[in-house]
């Protein structure tokens, strides 16, 4: 049998039992988990133990940062801190709606730009802004959808973007010459985002939100506020300026540190173990989802159904590639989240390279492009993520609906960069 | 909870233990799996790497280095296997200039686990088999798969961004434990920077005049099937490429390091020492992305008809058939690669020779195999064999 064929059965099997376990009604972890193992026993795997454990563990880090940032989130929510802050942005600029939209993609870029993670920005302001677009008149909907967009567009914004990154170091390119290809369709999408979705609306009412939103603390102030996000941004900060005489932190540990300095800095008495244990309860589903995208994809590697996917991909006729990238980047994002890079990355800059475009410029444009695929299933963690914490409760489809409009504007933004890189190597200069 | 509830958790928990106590021991094993090397009789010394820089000792990476010295003055070799343990032609044909090379002419000193941490894990989402079987004569040698980053056990967490030392050029995270990323090293750095510094210090002590650094690539990856130089050793190298086309029948190109790329042997040895520093990369279709299915023998073999079908699309930098790339083959490449080197070292430098003998050249090691050059460490003295 060959090899092609072998493959083709496997994902055939797995995609079969896929369906039969959404037909009995199990949930898409236990689905995913159900189609791992199939394919390792039709694949002639058994049930490989060590591989379901290594798959397991894939997503472990990016599992510790959903986990310390909603800690630290669900902390200042307990302190009075969120609703504070809200109350503060609402007074300060509820008279220009341009300059609010302004502060508030400003406020959704920054975090993820500088980790490198949506998740981040989603966690860190994407509630914090929910809120405030609820009283621009916004529906949640389109809240959700703007958040989940900007949170994406900040994890392909500079300086950190793990796709470029990864990309880049797949094919021995150094990472340089990526700011400007990668901040300006960034600014411009995250612009064009929160103006398309949240224009129409109404006037916020300033009245009637403040008397609406939850009264802070009396201690509250800005000192308590804004120290726990210092801490962070200091930790970020120091790593970046003085790399070489601070240890390695990693993002877990500084949101912990925030976590506790709201803690202490808290008015009243927060009872930790208890929103620990809800903290642990709001992420369970996530953490289930990434734990087994990773057996999936470990599984799926293991038998070649990953590598058959990635050459089916990466063999098409060029045209069609260009064609084809707003569906292939976000659909092995979905897949494989940043294994997309090496994956599918590597091969498809090399391929460009070879027909003469720019390297540089077509990755920043495919970077811009990736991230739209962390709403779509199977994992749709970044916007499962979004939905829950835009506080979305209606149908996903929906949600998915409200993010296309913005989502065409960063796909041909990001095609036309990859066809056009060459005319745009003028932007690599750092 | 009702008491289906507690039957539904207590058979989860009894699965997950399963699952717990199946992959342990399979992790374990990974882990501290002896690997031996038969001391051939050229090895006149075997070192820790922490007698060059002593807080690495008692760590995963203070790994063993077998001294060949000759008696005869000449030039001093540092020979580097293993810098990624997940490719294995490298640490083999170290391996094999451990087990059998005897210096005529100048030292060489081998390590054949650089990154011995990164020997003792594979990498999640690799699905990489945890070890692999080279066939002997005496019933086959195993060893550790391995990956391309030192162990998270050994060195966690990871940064979200690499900032490389001295240059402060940014890397991806992950690049962070990636030995062939943090030359020339830190004294108080990670585990892997601390590595590097330490073989840093042992080229500035040992006075070493070349550093071969071992490696393989994917055949999707522009730089395969090269020797990587650092501008001090180009001439040396477009001497050996000549040569080894001419006589070896084998392509074997050869690149400038680029200047702008930090992190690299080829780069930062030349840069921050005396020695001249090159990379030599063999072809591996195992660590291509488009590869079918991950198994040992696709690792040994190279057969893989989905990097044959990238290939018929142009989108490869080295030929592949349906013959693959056999392991005999690329090891075949590399020990014939390190020995034009020195032969040709040694005509630009005859004050300062490097002459070796014992080890097989391209065409032996295809005819009699690499398991032909690894020796029994049963019927060895004991006092002959070292664990890795």
């Amino acid at each position: 049998m060959s090899m092609f064929t072998y493959a083709e059965i496997i994902l055939g099997v797995m995609v079969a039992l896929y369906a039969v376990a959404k037909i009995f009604k199990l949930s898409t972890e236990l689905a995913m988990l159900a189609a791992a193992l199939g394919g390792g026993l039709a694949g002639g795997f058994g049930l490989p133990a060590r591989h379901i454990a290594e798959g397991a563990i894939t997503y472990l880090d990016i599992n510790l940062i959903f986990i310390s940032a909603t800690l630290f989130m669900n902390i200042l929510k307990e302190s009075g801190g969120v609703a504070f802050v809200i109350r503060g942005i609402l007074k300060g600029f509820h008279r220009s709606r341009i300059l609010l939209l302004m502060l508030l993609a400003v406020l959704l870029l920054v975090p993820g730009a500088l980790t490198g993670a949506g998740s981040v920005t989603v966690l860190i302001t994407g509630s914090l802004v929910a809120v405030v677009l609820g009283y621009m008149g916004i529906p949640r909907v389109k809240t959700a959808a703007i958040i989940f967009i900007i949170a994406g567009l900040s994890a392909a914004a500079p300086p950190v973007s793990l796709w470029a990154m990864m990309t880049a170091a797949g094919v021995n390119m150094p990472y340089f010459g990526f700011f400007l290809p990668l901040l300006i369709p960034c600014v411009i999408a995250a612009l064009a985002t929160i103006f398309i979705l949240g224009w129409k609306g109404t006037p916020v009412d300033l009245e009637k939100a403040l008397k609406e939103l939850p009264e802070p603390p009396e201690k509250m102030s800005w000192l308590r506020v804004l120290t726990p996000f210092a801490v962070f941004f200091i930790l970020i900060l120091t790593g970046r300026l003085f790399p070489f005489s601070t240890p390695v932190l990693g993002l877990p540990f500084m949101f912990l540190c925030s976590a506790l300095a709201s803690f202490l800095l808290s008015p009243v008495k927060i009872r930790f173990f208890r929103v620990s244990r809800e903290t642990i309860d709001q992420l369970l589903p996530l953490i289930g989802t990434l734990t087994c995208v990773g057996v999936l994809v470990q599984i799926m590697t293991l038998t070649g159904v990953r590598g058959l996917l990635a050459v089916t991909a990466v063999t098409l006729p060029v045209s069609v590639v260009f064609a084809s990238l707003f569906f292939l980047l976000p659909v092995s994002e979905a897949v494989l989240m940043y294994g997309s890079a090496p994956v599918i990355g590597v091969p498809l800059i090399l391929l460009f390279n070879t027909i003469g475009l720019d390297p540089i410029v077509a990755l920043a444009g495919m970077s811009v492009i990736w991230p739209l695929g962390d709403a779509l299933p199977p994992t749709a963690i970044i916007g499962r993520l979004t939905v829950d914490v835009a506080g979305y409760k209606e149908s996903y489809t929906r949600f998915l609906k409200a993010c296309a409009v913005p989502a065409i504007v960063i796909v041909i933004i990001g095609t036309l960069m990859v066809i056009f890189s060459k005319a745009l190597n003028f932007l690599t200069i750092f | 909870m009702t008491s289906a509830d507690y039957i539904r958790k207590a058979v989860f928990l009894l699965l997950g233990l399963a699952l717990l106590v199946a992959s342990g021991s399979s992790f374990y094993r990974s882990r501290h799996r002896v690997e031996t090397v038969v001391l051939g009789e050229g090895v006149a010394e075997v070192v820790k790497l922490s007698r060059y820089f002593s807080p690495l000792e008692g760590t995963a990476n203070d790994c063993s280095l077998y001294i060949l010295d000759s008696g005869v003055p000449g030039a001093t070799l540092l020979l580097l296997g293993g810098s990624h343990p997940e490719e294995p032609a490298g640490r083999l044909a170290a391996w094999i200039f451990a087990e059998n090379g005897i210096m005529e002419a100048g030292r060489m000193i081998v390590a054949v686990s650089a990154n011995r941490s990164g020997s003792t894990v594979t990498r999640p989402s690799g699905a990489y088999p945890p070890d692999y079987t080279i066939p002997t004569a005496w019933g086959g040698k195993t060893f550790r798969m391995g990956d391309r980053w030192t162990s998270p056990l050994d060195q966690w967490p990871d940064p979200e961004v690499y900032i490389h030392y001295p240059s402060r050029q940014n890397l991806a995270y992950v690049d962070i434990r990636n030995l062939n990323r943090t030359w020339p090293g830190r004294a108080n750095g990670t585990l892997t920077e601390k590595t590097c510094y330490a073989f840093m210090e042992l080229i500035r002590l040992e006075q070493i005049d070349l550093v071969i650094d071992l490696h393989e690539a994917e055949l999707q990856y522009p730089v395969i099937s090269t020797i990587v130089a650092h501008q001090k050793g180009m001439d040396l190298a477009t001497y050996v490429s000549m040569m080894l086309v001419d006589f070896e029948e084998f392509d074997m190109g050869t690149e400038f390091s680029p200047e702008n790329l930090h992190g690299l042997s080829h780069r930062e040895i030349g840069d921050h020492s005396d020695a001249v520093s090159l990379l030599f990369e063999a072809p591996e279709p195992f660590l291509d992305a488009t590869r079918g299915k991950t198994t040992r023998e696709q690792l040994l073999t190279g057969k893989d008809e989905f990097v044959v079908k990238a290939g018929e699309h142009g989108l490869l930098f080295e030929a592949i058939d349906e013959h693959g790339w056999p392991i005999d083959v690329r090891v075949g490449r590399h020990t014939s690669a390190v020995l034009q080197t020195m032969e040709s070292w040694t005509e630009e430098h005859p004050d300062k020779p490097l002459v070796c003998a014992g080890v097989p050249r391209y065409a032996e090691v295809i005819e009699r195999t690499t398991g032909a050059y690894l020796h029994d460490p049963a019927a060895a003295p004991p006092d002959r064999v070292v664990n890795e």
